[in-house]
């Protein structure tokens, strides 16, 4: 009855003056204090793939080391400026995904920390790829470890080969070129091989791999462009684009408008003989339900120019620490734990890279997996695990990897795609592209 | 005073700050990125653009864009307009068809047509294909000819059904008894269109235009979905332009800078329509 009276007296100041000295209270430094030192919480992002592989993985961490892990997501197309943003306004962040494309520009920002101090993490290189180190390593620091890594790989359709009346396929880019002829002569692709090369972030990739397989790179170890130098592979790559789209006509004109998933499709569906796609697009290729030349994709070394090798570019995506995180360092070792569990062994063991593999595909940077008898009969069952620890061996990091590669990398597409589109000849795209990255690397 | 506050407060918080804040970095050469770098710099974002080429070669293939886009569509919806004034039996239906590309969100246009633009499975190559148009399908958006004038094409039919029920409405507004006095004094067919319902219509024709060119000039959907400023820079407009500068590049300072050229040429033009058109009404 009493508190029925109070409630009647309750009026709107007395509401307003109760809730205001409520929220005060909220407010006080000293209640919100103990709210920030309960979270020891660590908080990881990535990009939204294998997003159940890694919640189920986090939950075996926690229940492991007692550390609470806030995790979150974003889809990879916005996932490099969502966390630009994140870093520029200080959100909280331990862990995060880091592509090798972004680790000069978040490095110099100051935005990540070097892992290198961290004996635990450190003991994991001895059984990586090189290519793999390399491509998290900048300015002599190393900056995770490998969360999935992989390379550009040559397919081709074996059926038609054989159609072609050949047994082998193409070693060399000339010789690709002749059996390509052949196969349109007899009709059996309009364009034989697929390429890729519409303006989108797998772009650098194709023309990273055209370049090293022709022997050369486009910029040297002091990262001043080589491009332009005729020595040097760029020019004699993107000739070789230019006249299997203009001269040959092995190679669609519409390679320009091509995305890789495109052609990939285009690919399974039999319209070529010839691609040159990630490696891990292997399975798919050879998933009956998927493709329509199941069965019949092989892999070969990847095609060599005149002065070239087999070699690829390989490209990797890790895990790192934040800058933030590094700074208290009760914190950088739990976010070194969560490292490990992800990139090095977990229970003894590289289980997330081996579940990653299995569940989707995803290719790994360390080499005692090629050993492991589960991930061999994985791969036997769609590939030539040999030809793939081979072909990874011979992988390499893109060399254009720098603070300005972002601004760089758009008009060095347009400049290959106008080359292509017969704008331009193949010396004056790639001496445009030379002009504009050291005209970037000046500026910083 | 007292009462407007808030909607002050609110409106100061999310048009006028952003706005003004823009505007303050344009004077900087802020790069987030490099955030600890990001010196006053004044005006010279602005008049970097001015020795830009690939900022002047954007503001050409906007001009060129803007151009085809508003006369199509004037031009389309005028036809239409005329068509929608007159008693026929299935005009309500046909008016309500045309709704349709409007009611489509841009996004989804955009990849409507990128997949009708297809080379390899695309609608447009299997009709011209099947009626004999073309012995082999054709490269559509990854040839540079081209590419300005099929994303044109797709943006003037999203556009076409505003613009017309635009110019519906000034149609509508003509008093039946000019014609009527028209027809009395001899007047043709030809003669009533010129003489009586073009002058009518330049109310209608002067929101068409104005509002068409801001959206052409402004357009990103399309260019985003279709080509991404593609092949080579065939498509690679001012829109684009500033897209790639801010987002990809994260050069929020010159960005910020090219945006706000944009938005003063669309100013310009829009006053430029008032003063030509709009003093004739």
């Amino acid at each position: 009855m009493m508190l029925k009276d109070k409630t009647r007296r309750l009026g709107r100041r007395d509401f307003l003056r109760y809730s205001a000295a409520g929220a005060g209270a909220l407010m006080a430094p000293g209640l919100v204090r103990p709210a920030k030192a309960a979270t020891a919480a660590l908080t990881m992002h990535t990009w939204s793939a294998a997003v159940d592989t890694v919640q189920s993985h986090l939950s075996a961490f926690t229940k492991e080391t007692g550390i609470p892990v806030n995790y979150g997501n974003s889809p990879w197309a916005q996932y490099r400026e969502g966390m630009v943003a994140k870093f520029v306004g200080d959100a909280p962040l331990d862990v995060m995904w880091v592509s090798d494309a972004w680790l000069p520009e978040w490095a110099e920002a100051g935005w990540i920390a070097p892992v290198d101090e961290f004996d635990n993490l450190m003991q994991y290189n001895v059984e990586a790829e090189d290519f793999c180190t390399d491509s998290m390593t900048y300015g002599g620091r190393q900056y995770g470890l490998t969360y999935y890594t992989d390379y550009m790989a040559f397919f081709y359709d074996e059926a038609k080969l054989k159609e072609a009346g050949f047994d082998a396929p193409p070693s060399s880019w000339d010789e690709l070129v002749e059996q390509s002829l052949v196969m349109k002569e007899k009709g059996i692709a309009d364009y034989p091989m697929m390429l890729a090369m519409a303006q989108e972030s797998w772009l650098i990739e194709f023309i990273s791999t055209l370049v090293y397989s022709h022997g050369g790179r486009l910029v040297d170890d002091n990262g001043v462009a080589v491009m332009q130098d005729p020595k040097e592979g760029a020019v004699e790559a993107l000739s070789w684009v230019v006249d299997a789209v203009n001269k040959h006509e092995i190679v669609s004109p519409a390679c320009v408008e091509t995305g890789e998933l495109a052609g990939l499709k285009a690919f399974a569906a039999g319209n070529h003989a010839f691609a040159m796609v990630a490696k891990y697009r292997l399975r798919m290729l050879n998933d009956p339900e998927q493709s329509q030349i199941a069965g019949h994709v092989k892999q070969a070394m990847m095609p060599q120019g005149a002065n070239g090798s087999h070699a690829t570019v390989g490209w990797m995506r890790f895990h790192g620490m934040s800058a933030q995180a590094a700074q208290d360092k009760a914190r950088a070792e739990n976010a070194a734990k969560l490292i490990e569990w992800f990139g090095g062994k977990a229970d003894g063991a590289y289980t997330f890279q081996k579940l990653l593999f299995l569940d989707i595909g995803a290719g790994f940077g360390v080499k005692p997996l090629f050993e492991d008898p589960e991930i061999r009969a994985a791969y036997d069952s769609y590939g030539d695990v040999d030809m793939i620890q081979a072909q990874q061996a011979l992988a390499r990091k893109k060399d254009t990897v720098t603070p300005w590669f972002g601004e760089w990398n758009d008009t060095n597409g347009s400049a290959w795609q106008s080359a292509i589109l017969g704008n331009v000849d193949a010396a004056g795209a790639v001496a445009k592209s030379a002009d504009l990255w050291n005209q970037l690397k000046d500026s910083y | 005073m007292l009462f407007l506050a808030p909607v002050m407060a609110v409106l100061g918080a999310v048009a006028v700050f952003p706005i003004a804040y823009s505007l303050y970095i344009s004077f900087f050469s802020m790069k987030l990125t490099r955030p600890n770098r990001t010196p006053f710099v004044g005006l010279k974002n602005y008049t970097d653009l001015l020795a830009d080429e690939a900022f002047w070669g954007a503001v050409w293939r906007t001009v060129s864009f803007s151009l085809v886009s508003v006369t199509a569509i004037a031009l389309i919806a005028l036809l239409v307009s005329l068509l929608l004034n007159q008693e026929f039996r299935g005009r309500r239906i046909l008016s309500t068809i045309l709704l349709v590309p409007w009611a489509i969100p841009y996004v989804a246009n955009a990849l409507m047509w990128k997949w009708i633009y297809d080379s390899s499975y695309g609608a447009l190559n299997g009709l011209l294909y099947q009626l004999d148009f073309i012995d082999k399908y054709m490269v559509w958006l990854g040839d540079q000819d081209k590419t300005l004038f099929l994303i044109a094409n797709a943006f003037v039919w999203k556009e076409v059904p505003l613009a017309t029920i635009l110019l519906l409405v000034s149609l509508k507004s003509i008093p039946s008894d000019i014609y009527s006095a028209a027809r009395v004094d001899g007047a043709t067919v030809w003669q009533r269109f010129v003489h009586v319902t073009l002058p009518a219509m330049k109310p209608g024709f002067l929101l068409v235009m104005i509002y068409e060119t801001m959206m052409a000039i402004r357009h990103f959907d399309l260019f985003f979905i279709l080509t991404e400023g593609g092949p080579g820079s065939a498509s690679h407009v001012l829109s684009w332009h500033i897209y790639v500068e801010t987002f990809r590049n994260l050069s929020f300072g010159s960005g910020a800078a090219m945006s706000y050229v944009l938005a003063i040429a669309t100013f310009a033009l829009s006053y430029l329509f008032i003063r030509t058109l709009g003093r004739r009404i």
